[in-house]
């Protein structure tokens, strides 16, 4: 079984009457580094939820069909018990950070846990050094910047150790430079062997470090598979999702049919390819 | 308010702040009985003698001084006051041994919420006996104070550029203008109350019953021995308060 599955899951919130998830199946090998992207409304938070428990355990409603995460259902665990499997990092960062110091905020999480207090400070020195929090030890949340509240947010949400990080538009509240550094701290994670599962509008921004893009509409996916096959694709345009520039200029080309010979990301790319068209041609 | 100060955790590296809160707070719960024991200006100056040092040692002498400045406006109107409208037999005499009585009471409390900060004591209430969810909302108040503050000062903007106007018209006018506040200030707060939620729960919270902590405070000899030291002296005083006359230079007061 994939480390996320779902079969068939539809869900809608109470108090509500249209569908947040339509029969939504979906498979997540471990190691995988999941971009999912689409209109406002269309699902993406709920989505989230529902592979660390929250929906259904804290948001309740109708339910079908299933979701295992790394064999467990989440019909069947609490969402502390999904804790230490799925860690979730969310769209408002202030939200996030419920103590006075970092370090009681990185605590938090294994403290709940009930893991050694010595192991818990290894952690806590660990993500300090690894995200650059270290000046920030004895600040009270309030007196951080949004995108230094973000990157605590993030190491309190390592430190339980999950198998999967799912961020909800981590970097919507931040400056486009704290954006970036999350967003690379992100694929640093999934290089170091992290499964991702990151809602994100910037394609441009992410789509290259992306193994694959899953587009939704109105609750269900649409769209699924490599970055360079789904941001071809029509889909894109009907629902309104923002593709990076590079890809832009292939599909130009293309409809002038000049085919490179592969899809570019971002504009480095681009030059890249062009470089190696031109010095294949000459050659 | 600036003397309120006095009772706002200052980072500091002090002996005293090191000490461990449980045994401050014994400390400063027998100052503050000591200062009620007395009512006579010289056992009050005496106890003020033993207050400032420790203050200093607190590295907060500075921060004490400008509160009290700041409280010196209220110590002359109950100086006057008292003087004027009271019956005991010298008035100006007692007015002031109340106003020292009142410092001393002050500075035995400042002396612990200088330098604990609300995090030990939460961990302190926890070592305790208090339930972990309790002493964790009494830390999570602290921490969202600040923020519920702006989010009013935006409301509140928010609501003037629509035209409300918010410091005009009768008191009644003024009760039914805060309507426009505190409604959005409620719905905004339970919104961010439930996210709040979901982020504490996904990351466990309540979630096992031993619960463990990154750091635990730890009673030291130097907490027993201050522990002892307030103990021994409340003991002794209250004795000689009680079973034995003062000496009549203790009892000295001001002949008006
Ligand atoms: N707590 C809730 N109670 C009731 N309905 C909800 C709740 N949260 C979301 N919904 C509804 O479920 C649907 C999907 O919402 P969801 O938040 O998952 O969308 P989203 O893709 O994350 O949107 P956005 O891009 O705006 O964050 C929406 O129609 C929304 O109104
Ligand atoms: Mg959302």
């Amino acid at each position: 079984m994939a480390l996320i599955e779902f079969n068939d899951f539809s869900f809608k919130y109470v108090g509500s009457d249209s569908l947040a998830l339509k029969k939504v199946n979906l498979s997540v090998e471990a190691g995988e580094y999941v971009v999912v992207s689409g209109p406002s409304g269309c699902g993406k938070t709920t989505l989230c939820r529902a592979i660390n428990g929250l929906v259904p355990q804290f948001h309740r409603g109708y339910i079908a069909g299933n979701v295992f995460v790394d064999s467990k259902s989440t019909r069947e665990n609490s969402v502390a018990d999904m804790a230490g499997i799925t860690g979730l990092v969310f769209q408002n960062p202030s939200n996030q950070l419920v103590t006075l110091n970092v370090e009681k905020e990185i605590a938090f999480g294994p403290e709940n846990l009930g893991v050694d207090p010595a192991e818990i400070r290894k952690r806590v020195e660990h993500l300090i050094h690894l995200l650059g929090l270290e000046h920030l030890r004895e600040k009270h949340p309030h007196e951080m910047s949004g995108g230094e509240q973000q990157r605590v947010a993030m190491a309190a949400t390592l430190a339980l150790r999950p198998k999967i990080l799912v961020a909800d538009e981590p970097t919507s509240n931040l400056d486009p430079q704290s954006a970036e550094m999350i967003l690379e701290l992100i694929a640093e994670q999934n290089r170091e062997g992290m499964t991702v599962v990151l809602v994100e509008h910037r394609l441009d921004v992410v789509a290259k470090d992306a193994s694959r893009l899953i587009l939704m509409n109105e609750g269900s996916v649409v769209a699924d598979g490599p970055p360079e096959d789904v941001l071809l694709m029509d889909i894109c345009q009907d629902i309104g999702i923002g593709i990076p520039k590079a890809v832009e200029v292939f599909k130009r080309l293309r409809s002038k049919d000049l085919h490179l010979p592969e899809v570019p990301m971002t504009g480095e790319d681009l030059v890249r390819i062009f470089r190696e068209v031109v010095e294949h041609d000459s050659a | 308010m600036s003397f309120l100060e006095v009772f706002q955790y200052t980072r500091q590296d002090s002996v005293v702040h090191r000490l461990d809160p449980r045994s401050k707070l014994v400390m400063a719960i027998v100052l503050a009985m000591i200062s009620l024991l007395f009512m006579n200006i010289v056992p009050l100056l005496i106890l003020l003698s033993v207050l400032l040092p420790l203050i200093g040692l607190a590295r907060s002498l500075q921060r004490w001084a400008k509160s009290m400045s700041g409280l010196s406006v209220l110590i002359v109107f109950i100086v006057i006051f008292n003087t004027l409208l009271s019956t005991v037999a010298n008035p100006f005499s007692y007015s002031i041994a109340l106003s020292l009585r009142l410092i001393a009471l002050m500075s035995s409390f400042s002396l612990f919420f200088l330098t604990v900060h609300p995090d030990e004591l939460s961990q302190a209430l926890i070592q305790m006996g208090v339930k972990f969810e309790f002493a964790f909302a009494m830390s999570m108040a602290m921490r969202y104070v600040p923020t519920l503050g702006q989010e009013a000062y935006a409301i509140m903007d928010a609501q003037k550029a629509r035209g409300v106007e918010l410091d005009r018209g009768n008191i009644l006018k003024r009760i039914r203008n805060i309507v426009p506040i505190i409604v959005p200030l409620i719905i905004v707060s339970i919104r961010r109350a439930l996210s709040i939620a979901e982020s504490m729960e996904s990351r466990g919270f309540g979630a096992c019953e031993n619960r463990t902590y990154l750091e635990q405070l730890k009673f030291t000899r130097h907490d027993w021995a201050l522990v002892l030291v307030s103990v021994v002296s409340f003991c002794f005083l209250v004795y000689v308060r009680f079973y034995l006359a003062l000496p009549p230079w203790m009892s000295w007061g001001l002949p008006f």
